[in-house]
């Protein structure tokens, strides 16, 4: 009897011990912040906070920081959103709290098990996610985000993300600057063929769907090469583009690749026009064996101004992120994308909703506008209509003497396929 | 008739480099009977040290020659490394399971790898070749220079590996040694020694074929995937084969190229990316006629 007691008091014990440290973790506020119930909110100040009285927002991020393909722009891109969430904490907060975007920082290799790995580590002690990079990665934990009401600012510009409630996407998708480049080539250089070359997925594809559409509407040649990511894997690819001779090639690829391409197939002989999407370019490709085709025959299509562009956006990134090594618009990605999750949480605080997860999601929805100080037109963060898919696209041309290596070519344009276009899901479905 | 040859002096040229590649392999195995997947480390290792070499010699003004400089300096800078590695990772294992120093080597991969993706930055460097994409007219071909600097320089070493093995007392350490280690201990020859040779020689020869690789289009994280491809080579050459290195090394270059420049005409069914395959296709043709390879040992058991 002696020892059933001593047991139970044991299991007692236990438990108490097992709420208390419940009740300790940093996600588990339990209304004790301001009435703020929802994971990764605390009363407690940051760790190293500005704002002493302030309490703490934590928001995970997932990139590639590492070993995978889009290492060199997942480094800056988390860089510059540090730089961001800690210019918004100097200039006070939001809504009596600072931003923690450094606790929960994560490496998902670019591996879509790895990033639901690490997602499930991190979710419980965080509100949100400040970067979800990639979009295979980010698919993969899509269902658990919208189980726990958890929102991530992608670091992807895949078509899917217009119609998913949890995902902050900011700027035109893939499909739509594969749209908007056709129609601009077809207008502009008179083009009576494109070829899209990608890598096989929602990135290629993606844009190689906008391609095909633009170019049935404009009763012109349409032919998709899928092309493996590799130096050498670009053989097959140079080979049809040089045999084929279309008049635009619209990549899809690593900027690696890009400089494969571009440079053996001008070393081949071909003359026309190549148009890379968004995380096709580098500016280290303007020191590579394909400069100077690069400079004479590539043109960079994206969601919005290059590293050294004049916009109010551009100029406080610029300060922020301060003297770096090399000037890279992962840099200018990673601060645009934040503008929309800094406005859902100042809605959500300032505004009557519930003070969870669930009402920030609700939040997000009530977004009209998005300032985004220039970087893209405020209508771009428009969250409320049945079809706020985002179409505008802007345009670069290679200057080697600009910060990062593009200059803009075409500001923010429409082209009349992706205007009339209704969007009723993702243009790629793998 | 034109678009055929040139394809085959393409497969040639990055043949060159995975005959390169393939050697390292095969000299780690023939010395210590493990797989070292620990080559794409080296190979990285080599490319970065070359991209920051090359411009810091810069002055050696005649064409080429700072570039050969620098790769010969990777050389031997990666040597250094892949010795101090075997010293501090691999020798303590001597005697161990192959499989678990096989395991280890993956991890002195990625280990080496995270290091060195540091000094490459957030972009591509370039690899200060003097001839860029360049192309000459060779025999009525446009053909690239790069690829035949590829050639030219595996020709050399090959040639150089060659005399080294039958005409150097280390040469002929190695091949006693990985002929047989117990006998060859009992001849005074230095087994710790000759693995240390062969993770040197191997880190070399990886540091030149990374090099040689990046003249495309600079050094990126991602480079190292190429030396994957050698493995194929391996296997269809003969793991213990230093010919069949070479022979499988260029194999799989010019089919690669061969495949890349014509299977969307003729097989256009086999889909876009077959040329990336196709190594491992020739490999599985080739083991299913010879199991050990075009020049491996076959291994025989009694029983």
């Amino acid at each position: 009897m002696e020892l059933r007691n001593k047991r139970r008091a044991g299991a007692v014990g236990l438990a108490v011990l097992a709420l208390v440290a419940t009740g300790c973790r940093g996600g588990d506020s339990g209304g004790e912040a301001g009435g703020v119930d929802a994971p990764g909110v605390t009363s407690e100040p940051c760790p190293e906070a500005v704002n002493e009285d302030n309490g703490c927002i934590y928001l995970g991020t997932i990139s590639d920081l590492t070993q995978g393909p889009f290492a060199p722009l997942g480094v800056p891109i988390t860089e510059a959103q540090e730089a961001f969430w800690a210019r918004v904490n100097e200039e006070g907060g939001i809504g009596g709290y600072d931003i923690d975007v450094t606790e929960y920082v994560r490496d998902n290799l670019y591996n879509p098990e790895t990033h639901a790995q690490v997602y499930n580590e991190i979710e419980p002690d965080v509100l949100a996610l400040a970067q979800t990079l990639g979009s295979p990665t980010t698919l993969a934990i899509l269902s658990q985000m919208e189980n726990n009401d958890v929102v991530g600012a992608p670091a992807s510009w895949t078509s899917l993300w217009g119609f998913e409630d949890n995902i902050l996407e900011s700027g035109a998708s893939y499909c739509v600057e594969g749209m908007n480049v056709v129609d601009y080539f077809v207008e502009n250089e008179g083009i009576a063929s494109v070829m899209a070359v990608g890598y096989p997925g929602d990135f290629g594809g993606d844009a190689a769907a906008g391609a095909e559409i633009a170019a049935g509407e404009r009763n012109i040649d349409f032919t998709n090469v899928e092309t493996a990511p590799g130096q050498e894997a670009q053989a097959g690819a140079i080979s049809q583009i040089v045999r084929e001779n279309p008049d635009l090639v619209l990549l899809s690829v690593g900027p690696t690749e890009t400089a494969v391409i571009v440079g053996q197939a001008a070393a081949q002989g071909y003359t026309g026009q190549f148009v890379g999407t968004a995380p096709t370019w580098n500016p280290a490709l303007l020191q590579s064996p394909a400069a100077p085709a690069l400079e004479q025959l590539f043109v960079h299509s994206g969601p919005w101004g290059s590293f050294s562009s004049d916009t109010d956006g551009h100029a406080a990134m610029r300060e922020a992120i301060g003297e770096v090594d090399q000037p890279n618009d992962g840099y200018t990605s990673g601060w645009a994308w934040s503008y929309p999750l800094k406005a859902a949480l100042e809605e959500w605080l300032e505004g009557d909703y519930d003070k969870t997860r669930a009402g920030l999601v609700e939040a997000i929805g009530n977004l009209e506008t998005v300032d985004f100080e220039g970087m893209l037109p405020e209508e771009a963060g428009d969250r409320t209509g049945e079809n706020d898919i985002f179409k505008q696209t802007v345009l670069s041309d290679v200057d080697p003497e600009a910060a990062a290596g593009l200059t803009i070519r075409e500001d923010f344009f429409t082209g009349p396929t992706a205007e009339a276009y209704e969007f009723e899901g993702a243009c790629f479905e793998g | 008739m034109e678009q055929l040859l040139e394809s085959l002096v393409r497969g040639l040229g990055t043949g060159s480099v995975y005959a390169l590649l393939a050697l390292a392999f095969v000299i780690i195995y023939k010395a210590t009977t493990v797989i070292s997947f620990a080559q794409p480390a080296f190979m990285l290792t080599g490319a970065v040290i070359t991209s920051y070499v090359t411009p810091a010699i810069g002055v050696l003004a005649i064409t080429g020659l700072s570039f050969f400089v620098s790769v010969t300096i990777a050389a031997i800078l990666t040597a250094g490394v892949a010795l101090v590695v075997e010293r501090l990772a691999i020798r303590p294992m001597v005697g161990k399971a192959v499989f678990t120093v096989a395991i280890i080597t993956i991890g002195i991969d990625i280990a080496v790898r995270v290091v060195v993706n540091g000094f490459i930055g957030l972009g591509a460097r370039p690899i200060g070749f003097p001839w860029g994409l360049d192309r000459v007219e060779l025999l009525g071909l446009d053909v690239q220079i790069r690829h035949l600097v590829m050639m030219g320089t595996v020709a050399v070493v090959v040639a150089a590996l060659f005399w080294f093995f039958q005409r150097t007392r280390w040469g002929l350490a190695m091949r006693a040694a990985a002929f047989d280690q117990e006998a060859a201990m009992t001849q005074g020859v230095s087994v710790g020694g000759v693995f240390a040779l062969s993770w040197g020689m191997a880190g070399a020869l990886a540091a030149i074929a990374g090099s040689l690789l990046a003249t495309g289009a600079g050094v990126d994280r991602q480079l190292w995937l190429v030396a994957l491809v050698a493995l194929p080579a391996i296997i269809l050459g003969g793991l213990d084969s230093l010919e069949g290195a070479v022979v499988g090394g260029l194999a799989v270059g010019v089919v690669e190229s061969l495949v890349g420049t014509y299977q969307r005409d003729f097989a256009p069914w086999l889909g876009d990316n077959f040329a990336v395959v196709s190594p491992y296709v020739l490999m599985l043709v080739v083991l299913l006629a010879k199991p050990y390879g075009i020049f491996g040992t076959a291994e025989v058991r009694r029983v």
